[in-house]
């Protein structure tokens, strides 16, 4: 993975995609662990309380199974860093927002 | 002259134009800064259910929000049984096999092998038509308990409470009328926003895939020389499971 495209790596005039196939053993293993990940939820889903612990794992397991699909079926792995940074970052702040909505939310709760 | 134009090329700087500081084409730069912004698009909405919902816990002052399992807990032929959950994870695999099938297309296409792109394409649409199909019939039971945009009859009375309590998976239950109460409002309103702007990202997904196949399938991408289109579509076809993730976990886990 690197950073800048080097001098004469992209010709925007006779440009050919890079069309190079990393073989499907990766995608099947991905589509395993997103399978057990969701039977996963399933299982907690019935075995556990309904907490806000559970809510917790919930979400954590939400965010590993998009890292799998934007990394893997999105083929983010193999991109310039820059362009991963710049797709990725924005959603960072969105999680802050999320967290602070749900703070006021629950303010609202004895405000209304 | 082409010895000239390539050494011109490469002294350019970085930003100047002409070259790639990301080394993707144009069309595909693109696709992902459109996903990005359908990402703050979906990610406004869940952040509004987040805020509507943590403002509906309960309390003294306000009803509950209703539980997810009391209501979407059917399953096909099997009315009247109490199967929360099982519906939806049917729906993710099939979008997730589905994922899975469009990632075989654009590995296809990367050894540019036609016959295999389309079948797997094929397949990809047969998938978002199902999950479709799923949608539709989710909605239509959840507008036959009487779920509109405009209010909310899903939060549950005491008696209710203590019927619900004591269900196990697969119990047989119907919904009483002296269970239900009225709730808080936007609750039917924002699954049915939430999950119908899904859903249309799920159809218009479909039908880019039908005129990527065409397009396959009459060997436009083979004169072209590359099948990045494939890959384009793909995208798309990746972050609308990446929402469906999502709404799977704030909507039905949760």
């Amino acid at each position: 993975m690197e950073f800048y495209t080097k001098p004469g790596e992209y010709d925007a005039i006779n440009y050919i995609p890079k069309a190079e196939s990393h073989g499907t053993k990766e995608l099947w293993r991905t589509f395993w662990i997103l399978l057990g990940i969701t039977v996963l939820d399933f299982i907690i889903y019935f075995m556990m309380p309904h907490t806000g612990f559970r809510n917790f794992i919930f979400i954590f397991f939400g965010i590993v199974k998009a890292y799998y699909i934007v990394g893997a079926f999105m083929h983010m792995k193999y991109e310039k860093i820059n362009l991963a940074l710049i797709i990725l970052v924005p959603t960072v702040f969105i999680i802050g927002l999320v967290m602070g909505l749900l703070y006021e939310g629950n303010a609202l709760t004895y405000a209304k | 002259m082409a010895n000239h134009q390539q050494a011109s090329f490469e002294q350019q700087p970085m930003w100047a134009g002409g070259r790639s500081p990301f080394n993707v084409s144009y069309g595909k730069l693109m696709i992902w800064l459109f996903l990005l912004s359908d990402a703050f698009t979906f990610s406004s909405l869940l952040v509004q259910y987040g805020a509507q919902r943590f403002s509906n816990v309960q309390s003294p002052i306000v009803t509950k929000w209703p539980d997810p399992a009391s209501i979407f807990n059917h399953f096909p032929f099997m009315h009247g049984l109490h199967l929360p959950l099982l519906f939806v994870s049917m729906m993710t695999f099939i979008l997730i096999m589905s994922s899975v099938t469009m990632v075989l297309a654009v590995e296809a296409g990367h050894r540019k092998s036609r016959k295999e792109v389309v079948r797997y394409m094929i397949y990809t649409i047969i998938g978002g038509a199902m999950f479709l199909g799923c949608q539709a019939w989710e909605w239509s039971v959840f507008i036959g308990e009487g779920a509109t945009l405009y209010g909310n009859q899903f939060g549950i009375t005491e008696a209710g409470q203590k019927v619900f309590g004591a269900l196990g998976v697969g119990d047989h239950f119907e919904w009483q009328p002296e269970y239900r109460t009225a709730g808080p409002v936007p609750f039917a309103a924002l699954f049915f926003i939430v999950t119908g702007f899904h859903g249309f990202h799920v159809f218009s997904g479909v039908i880019i895939n039908v005129v990527v196949t065409i397009m396959a399938a009459r060997g436009s991408f083979e004169r072209r020389g590359h099948y990045e289109m494939i890959e384009k579509a793909g995208l798309y076809w990746h972050f609308v499971d990446l929402v469906w993730v999502f709404v799977f976990t704030f909507f039905y886990l949760i």
